[in-house]
């Protein structure tokens, strides 16, 4: 399955009128004459978990902050469970937010934070208590409502965001990098816990990150954005083994990119002009004469005995770095600087070692992407 | 050479031990720094204070002045006349610094002169505009006679409002700041929350907004009531007879009965005052912040 470039596996009109659904059609924001948000199509289906992903300023958080309905949208139209909801103050929009740095009320506990929302539902006092408890135990925050947000740590301050996200049984959530305060350990446990409370809720969640491997480990789907437009759109493995521009291949991951020319195309083959790396083949679409890039990821450059004829060259070893678990090279080669990652448990023990190497990779490991800059 | 080079170099790289990151524990000597500003006070402050509060335990001072009615009636005046200032300044500058606090930045810096206005304005100058303003042919009685709300001058000046309106206007910029600095330290992204959550502008004021200025608003109505209490010109030139404060008696005392004894035990018996009421206060809000806390 492979998605266009400019809609995102969005099918306008198609409303999904199931709970939890959002759907964004053709929405734009603009700032005086800076677009912030061009033209956005994208659908969150019910108990999805999808991912904005991009660097600061892709307008990534715009987007949310326009479904949250905190910023108003130019243009276009923004529906929740399948009806509209420009006209909608956040109020009234029922989406649980959370924010990068939490915004617990610093002057309530964490259980008057979590029955805030109750509150202002006009709950009675003793459900209002029940259902707040209830919602932190989830978290796993049982007996520790009494504590101000101060005398919380950092994970257990998300997890009351969470709760109190949670407790009033909202549409979606919404959350707004919500790991970016967390050390990296405690990130990752979050990881985990945030996408199993959300499977065993069956909640759909959009999710904002620049963090990719965030994205890759909680995602159903990751909408890749880029200048305020949709880059690509798919299941995370899709997106990292078959990015659709050079700069996709390169946000997503690790990638050597190697500029080239499509000489000829044999069925659904090309072979292309790789400059001082020679001709290589890659197994893919591509117009000739065209300029692309070919992307080898560092895990499939590969050493090999000898010279390859095709597909590879020969060089000379810059750095190796041990990383733990695997060992990074630094090779140039053809007047490339390329990298290489190999296990450490499966390495020749060529760290360290100078001189001449000869590296390559199998055609099926190549993609050959748009070059977009 | 290639020595000493070294020897330089070290604590940059690696802190020697006894510093902390890398900073010399020299903390010995620091209230030297103090000393101008503590022989100052000394000199110009304290030794006229010891002086005052000497002077004022002779020629049974506080019996005669505790007696004379007048003193008593000054006494009451200061605590009602400051207490409903600083009530009055406090409500006042709240709104005017949530004003402030929701403005954009041009509107800002206008409102910010306008605050700070009468700051940098004489006193004087200040209550004899509003004496100019409140007179009975003054600008605000031809308004409330031109839209027929009175027939007749309504006395505006020489009473106890008009020692308030005064009072008011001076103390206005000690109660907007501190009230707008806790209002701006306060995370935008909680008004946001709350909104996600369901509140409406009315709770996210009363349930976030106003908890979280209200320290603003304590040290506020602090400020504000401590210096009340030593208002003097504006009861002479706003009030009637009637509403002379404290400090107008101690004047009375210095230069009218020439009694220095009796003016000094007035200064103390003020001072005392107003610091048990502190006391008070204080008390009162720690005790408030502690019952929230449970």
């Amino acid at each position: 399955m492979t998605t266009s470039v400019i809609s995102a596996d969005t099918t306008p009109g198609a409303a999904t009128a199931a709970r939890g659904s959002i759907e964004l059609r053709q929405v734009r924001k603009t700032y005086g004459d800076v677009v912030a948000v061009d033209e956005l199509d994208l659908v969150v289906q019910p108990g999805e978990f999808v991912t904005l992903l991009g660097p600061s300023g892709s307008g990534k958080t715009t987007t949310m902050m326009m479904v949250a309905g905190f910023e108003e949208h130019t243009s276009g139209s923004v529906l929740i469970d399948g009806k509209p909801v420009d006209a909608l103050p956040p109020r009234e929009r029922n989406l649980g937010v959370v924010f990068q740095n939490y915004a617990l009320f610093p002057h309530m506990n964490a259980r008057e934070n979590v029955e805030f929302a109750l509150r202002m539902r006009k709950i009675p006092r003793a459900e209002r208590r029940e259902r707040a408890e209830a919602a932190l135990e989830r978290v796993g925050l049982g007996g520790l409502g009494g504590r101000r947000p101060r005398q919380l740590s950092g994970g257990q301050q998300q997890r009351v965001a969470l709760a109190r996200s949670l407790v009033f049984n909202p549409a979606a959530l919404l959350l707004d990098e919500p790991m970016a305060a967390l050390d990296k350990r405690l990130r990752e446990h979050m990881q985990e816990e945030i996408k199993t409370l959300q499977k065993s809720l069956g909640i759909s969640v959009l999710f904002v990150t620049h963090d990719q491997d965030e994205a890759m480990a909680m995602s159903d789907r990751i909408v890749v954005m880029k200048d305020g437009r949709i880059v690509q759109s798919g299941p995370p493995e899709e997106v990292y083994a078959h990015p659709l521009t050079d700069w996709v291949a390169s946000f997503l991951g690790d990638t050597n990119l190697v500029p080239c020319t499509v000489l000829e195309r044999h069925g659904s083959e090309a072979v292309v002009d790789l400059g001082g790396l020679g001709i290589g083949r890659v197994q893919d679409r591509g117009v000739v004469g065209e300029r692309y890039a070919v992307s080898i990821r560092p895990e499939h450059l590969k050493f090999r005995p000898g010279a390859p004829e095709e597909n590879g060259g020969t060089g000379t070893m810059v750095s190796s770095t041990n990383l733990g678990a695997t060992i990074r090279h630094r090779i140039t080669a053809g007047g490339h600087e390329l990298q290489l990652r190999e296990l450490s448990s499966e390495s020749t023990g060529r760290s360290g070692a100078a001189g001449e190497v000869h590296v390559g990779w199998d055609a099926a490991n190549a993609q050959l992407l748009v070059l977009e800059g | 050479m290639s020595q000493t080079t070294l020897e330089r170099v070290r604590p940059a790289g690696r802190p020697t031990p006894g510093t902390s990151g890398g900073r010399p524990r020299r903390r010995s000597g620091w209230w030297l720094l103090l000393a101008p500003i503590l022989a100052f006070d000394a000199l110009l402050f304290l030794t006229p204070l010891g002086k005052l509060v000497g002077s004022s335990f002779s020629d049974n001072a506080y019996q005669r002045v505790l007696s004379d009615p007048l003193v008593l009636r000054s006494l009451a005046n200061t605590l009602t006349i400051s207490l409903a200032s600083t009530v009055v300044t406090v409500l006042l500058g709240y709104v005017i610094a949530l004003v402030l606090w929701r403005s954009g930045t041009v509107m800002r810096v206008v409102l910010f002169a306008v605050v700070l206005l009468p700051f940098w304005t004489g006193i004087l100058v200040k209550n004899f505009a509003w004496a100019v303003l409140l007179q009975d042919n003054g600008v605000v009685n031809s308004i409330l006679q031109a839209i027929g709300l009175t027939d007749h001058p309504i006395e505006l000046l020489h009473n106890r409002f008009a020692v308030i309106v005064g009072m008011v206007h001076c103390l206005l910029p000690y109660a907007v700041f501190p009230i707008f600095s806790s209002l701006a330290s306060i995370d935008d992204r909680l008004a946001l929350a709350a909104r996600s959550l369901g509140a409406r502008e009315i709770s996210i004021f009363r349930r976030i907004i106003l908890p979280l200025s209200a320290p603003g608003v304590s040290a506020a109505g602090l400020l504000v009531f401590i210096i009340s209490t030593g208002f003097f010109i504006t009861p002479v030139v706003m009030g009637g007879p009637g509403d002379m404060m404290i400090a107008n008696q101690i004047d009375y005392y210095a230069r009218q009965l020439t009694d220095f004894s009796g003016a000094a035990a007035l200064a103390v018996v003020l001072t005392v005052l107003v610091s048990i009421l502190v006391a008070v206060y204080q008390r009162v809000l720690k005790a408030g912040g502690q019952h929230e806390a449970l």
